[in-house]
């Protein structure tokens, strides 16, 4: 009996030396293009909701269920506008939320139900982004944020004229326990407190330079696209189009492409959880872990078709592997996680990321070091 | 030169020198503020010298009931006496009376029978009581004029339909609190659970919003209690008003019945002479059978109830045998029970080619195939239960505070249960009554209530009322709540007042019958006049205004433009709806909203009590939100100048006009 709790003991250490020793990389893709019937083009944004996912693209909302496309929704359907650039499903009613080039939706039912600037307490008919809050509905638009309260039906803005907006162009919203962040694009990132009703903004104190000016200044650049809550580390982070930013309530790190393993400074979108951040850059997909400091850049190689992996640790070594499937595009502009897996939206088409261990499905990687870094494509 | 006011009728042209007389409008205000108080205190009088001075809360209103698993006992909600009667089925007496809420108007009971959940329209809260001592346990607030509820198979959930708030509250029934609301059609009434459990069902009183020269399309919500969450909503083309709900055993077909009205409102008025202008039957709605529809699918027939020559109207209640044999509706306009052969109404579906059944929601003749039989009931028969053992229909006679008991074996009423409401009638009771029935119109087709559902609401259609050319002059109905002070009446301002609108003009353009007599107008005056807007819900209890309904209020009242220009007295909100006359000037304007088929140019300015919860807006109702009447149909600033208001103080304004 003793020596069968030694083997099993033995067993166990050996598998967690394994694990550590294989990590585990999305190597395996599922793509949706044009080519499998998708709307060509651009995904804008894609959002999970259990097995069903939500993707926002140029030729309307798509649908998928257990991975398969199940509906395209467009104008026809009552969609607002065609180009679909936010998605937000309330966990509590089950209803979608959709953010167009036309207004804001509503699906729920089977139907929708618009919102315009004409006909609702819109504020522009521009909708960039779209969260839930509780009950409420907030919505970014070009011309400020709106919180709907559906309940009563009441529209509320917030723009330069009773919040602190440099611009009143808001792209993106992450809502947290105590605050909703906003990504302004010229406005760096502002704060919405919710118990106490006040607005905090956040930007570059250099202005719109690209300049790191001094440890700990603040956020990189005031023309943020994305804001992402972490509420595992209590960390927003920030994408801007020149570089990323986070703030943990004390502290500010910048990422440059320079000092980093981003792969370009032009983000899209980030997103966080756990230790993990995501970058949506216009040159691939990135994933820092903020534990190991390593980053993991994705992209499609444009002459084999193959994916590039490109690890990035924190003592400066570089590793490159390949895999058999990759990413749509590396022009990346939205990601959102299902459990384990990402859904990635592209510049041309939608992305299904699976994680494996590198041993177990790598069979023709090259892990070797990388040669001065970092490869532009 | 002056308007002439005794031609309130003001265009465009005329508006300068209308600015003058402003002081007159205030002065004429004035007068009728006066004046009404004046004739509230006549036909009090009038009601003194009858002795007939009983407040409405003296009378029941049985509305909504339940009958106990075992049968002993019917629980009955009675809207107007606010309480909840306990009768035995047995010796049908009332044995207990509980005082609830204010205006309950729905009632359910816990699967194991042991709670009654009552919902209070006014006070929006649900009521729970101990069912065996009758002592209420707790009181839940929900959302906005609860009436509809049942729970889940559990007893867990209790789900509640709020007809203000266009939603559903979802409420755990352990913790009594909300968890949620989840959004509905518009103007949710009544819900059912369904006998597997798996769905509740919610029936919509109104149609959505929409074009008002489309017809209107209802909706039947659909919730999945797993999730609690909407699973689908069901359009139900053609139709309004769709009340209580049954399902009929899958043995039986395992339709959903639902009672409804069948409007023609954009053909003329005039057509009721030829029959088939209102029509009333019922939805018949199941699950898609073929798999390929996929889920959340549902087949939606439409059959009617009227006959040829004689109308049902206001289809209300709906109950069916415990095996489906037989289903029961109450026309609550008709005071007549049908009762209808299930097996037969099913045949005519099936035989129906699916290209053909459309057909079935407009002919008249239909009813003659599965109506077994007509049962005569008491006045304004509304919700209907059968016994655990199909012998008894127990039907609740609103009008006159009984029970009709109908005995299913010989399809008779077997007694009548007297809720021991008075016996006196009032002239304000009287008037109700005659609100209620149809027999005043030609074939029966409709009553006041038809048009104006849950007691004085608009049925948010425009109706072509005022000529026989097709699609001219087609105006939006209007609430009759709070109209007290609000003369003269109809879009074009041609009532002087209520015995004008609700006498001969009534019966010769509207119910093309010999109408009322002079004492029936003025009860239905005095009941009409009575008739209240419920508390407002935008506007908290203690009367503090949010900071956007302050900063509307003073848009509303302002005299400047943004930028400090005065602004002329008539192109002022409160000019033509002037707080002291119920925000309404009681005159007609030109506001440029007069269409190529509209005749006049001028509309009576509606008031504004209320405007929050009857959409669509404007004289043809072609507003379908508060926002299009400036940002669509006031180009021009001739609707007030509002051209300086940006959006957020566009959204202020109607902050504002949503607490009145």
């Amino acid at each position: 009996m003793r020596h069968l709790f030694w083997i099993v003991g033995l067993l166990i250490v050996t598998a967690g030396v394994a694990g550590a020793q294989n990590p585990s990389y999305y190597i395996r893709w599922v793509n949706y293009t044009r080519a499998n019937g998708f709307p060509p083009g651009e995904v804008y944004c894609v959002t999970v909701d259990g097995n069903r996912v939500w993707a926002g693209t140029g030729h309307g909302l798509v649908l998928l269920e257990d991975g398969r496309v199940k509906k395209i929704f467009t104008t026809k359907d009552g969609l607002p506008g065609m180009a679909v650039m936010s998605v937000a499903v309330d966990k509590q009613t089950g209803a979608v939320w959709i953010g167009t080039f036309g207004g804001l939706s509503r699906y729920s039912g089977g139907q929708f139900t618009s919102y315009t600037n004409l006909s609702s307490g819109l504020a522009n008919d521009l909708v960039y982004g779209v969260a839930m809050q509780g009950r409420y509905v907030w919505v970014a638009t070009t011309a400020g944020v709106n919180r709907l309260d559906p309940y009563t039906g009441t529209w509320e803005i917030f723009n330069e004229s009773n919040a602190p907006f440099e611009e009143p162009w808001a792209y993106g919203i992450s809502v947290g326990a105590e605050k909703v962040y906003f990504a302004v694009w010229g406005g760096g990132v502002l704060s919405y407190d919710l118990a106490n009703h006040y607005w905090k903004p956040y930007t570059d104190p250099d202005g719109e330079m690209e300049l790191v000016l001094y440890r700990n200044q603040g956020l990189i650049h005031n023309i943020v696209s994305s804001v992402s809550w972490n509420p595992d580390t209590k960390t927003f982070w920030a994408s801007t189009y020149f570089g990323l930013s986070s703030y943990d309530g004390r502290n500010w790190h910048n990422y440059l492409k320079k000092d980093s393993g981003l792969p370009s400074n032009f983000i899209n979108a980030v997103q966080s959880r756990g230790d993990e951040v995501w970058a949506c850059t216009q040159k691939g997909l990135s994933e820092l872990n903020t534990k190991t400091n390593t980053w993991v850049t994705y992209r499609p190689d444009a002459k084999s078709g193959r994916g590039d992996i490109l690890v990035s640790r924190a003592d400066g070594s570089k590793h490159q592997m390949d895999s058999a499937t990759t990413l749509a595009h590396n022009y990346i502009l939205n990601l959102d996680f299902q459990g384990d897996d990402i859904w990635v939206a592209t510049a041309n088409g939608l992305s299904h990321g699976m994680r494996q261990t590198a041993k177990q499905s790598l069979p023709t990687q090259r892990d070797k070091p990388a040669p001065n870094g970092d490869r532009e494509k | 030169m002056r308007t002439p006011f005794a031609n309130s009728a003001i265009r465009g042209t005329q508006r300068t020198q209308f600015y003058l007389s402003v002081a007159d409008l205030f002065v004429v205000s004035v007068l009728m503020l006066l004046w009404q108080p004046g004739v509230a205190a006549a036909l009090q009088r009038r009601d003194s010298d009858a002795g007939n001075t009983l407040p409405r809360s003296k009378y029941l209103s049985p509305v909504a009931m339940q009958l106990s698993p075992d049968g002993r006992w019917l629980y009955i909600a009675c809207e107007d006496s606010d309480q909840v009667l306990a009768v035995d089925a047995r010796t049908q007496q009332v044995t207990r009376r509980l005082r609830v809420g204010q205006m309950p108007r729905g009632i359910a009971l816990s699967p194991d029978g042991n709670t009654l959940y009552v919902s209070n329209e006014n006070s929006d809260d649900v009521t729970e009581i101990d069912a065996q001592t009758f002592q209420t346990r707790q009181t839940v607030p929900v959302g906005w004029g609860p009436v509809g509820l049942t729970t889940d198979r559990s007893g867990k959930i209790l789900y509640v339909a709020n007809t203000l708030g266009d939603d559903i509250s979802v409420v755990n029934l352990q913790t009594g609190r909300e968890l949620k609301r989840l959004q509905a059609g518009h103007y949710p009434e009544y819900v059912a659970l369904s006998r597997d459990g798996s769905r509740v069902y919610v029936a919509n009183l109104l149609a959505r919003i929409a074009s008002a020269d489309e017809p209107p399309v209802s909706e039947l919500t659909i919730i999945d209690t797993k999730s609690e969450t909407v699973a689908a909503r069901v359009n139900v083309p053609g139709v309004i008003q769709m009340r209580h709900i049954a399902e009929l055993p899958a043995s039986a077909g395992g339709y959903l019945l639902i009672p409804f009205m069948r409007p023609k409102n954009l053909n003329p008025l005039v057509q009721i002479q030829q029959g088939w202008y209102l029509t009333h039957g019922m939805a018949v709605i199941r699950p898609a059978a073929n798999a390929a529809d996929g889920p959340g699918k549902y087949h939606v027939a439409e059959v009617l109830l009227d006959d040829i020559d004689r109308y049902y109207a206001d289809g209300f209640g709906v109950a069916v045998t415990p095996n489906g044999r037989w289903a029961l509706v109450t026309a609550s306009g008709a005071n007549v029970v049908s009762v209808i052969n299930t097996a037969k109404l099913r045949r005519l579906l099936l035989s129906q080619p699916p290209a053909r059944q459309q057909e079935l929601a407009n002919r008249l003749d239909a009813a003659s195939h599965f109506v077994a039989e007509r049962l005569p009931v008491g006045r304004n028969p509304t919700d209907i239960v059968t016994s655990s053992d199909g012998r008894f229909a127990y039907i609740a006679d609103r009008m006159d505070d009984t029970v009709s008991v109908v005995d299913m074996e010989t399809m008779q009423v077997a007694s009548t249960i007297d809720l021991g409401g008075p016996k006196e009638i009032s002239r304000q009771r009287s008037g109700e009554r005659l609100f209620f029935d149809a027999s005043h119109c030609y074939q029966g087709q409709m009553a006041c209530a038809t048009c104006h559902p849950h007691e004085g609401l608009s049925d948010g259609l425009a109706w072509s009322l005022e000529t026989p050319q097709l699609g001219r002059d087609v105006v939006e109905n209007r609430t009759l709540f709070s109209i007290d002070g609000t003369s003269p009446f109809k879009w074009n301002g041609k009532n002087p007042n209520l015995q004008t609108q609700d006498g001969p003009r009534t019966a010769m353009y509207i119910f093309r019958s010999q109408g009322f007599s002079s004492t029936e107008v003025n009860d239905l005056v005095t009941y009409l006049l009575a008739l209240r807007l419920p508390r407002n819900p935008h506007l908290a209890a203690n009367g503090q205004l949010t900071d956007a309904q302050a900063r509307g209020r003073e848009i509303f009242f302002r005299d400047k433009t943004m930028d400090g220009k005065l602004i002329p007295p008539l192109d002022r909100c409160y000019t033509c709806h002037s707080p002291l006359t119920h925000y309404t000037s009681r005159v007609s304007m030109d506001v440029g909203t007069a269409t190529p088929d509209d005749t006049i140019q001028a509309f009576d300015v509606p008031q504004l009590e209320g405007v929050a919860t009857r959409p669509p807006y404007l004289h043809n109702g072609e507003a379908l939100e508060l926002e299009d009447i400036w940002t669509k149909f006031n180009p021009d600033d001739k609707h007030g100048i509002t051209s300086d208001l940006n959006k957020a103080q566009l959204n202020d304004l109607i902050e504002f006009l949503k607490i009145l």
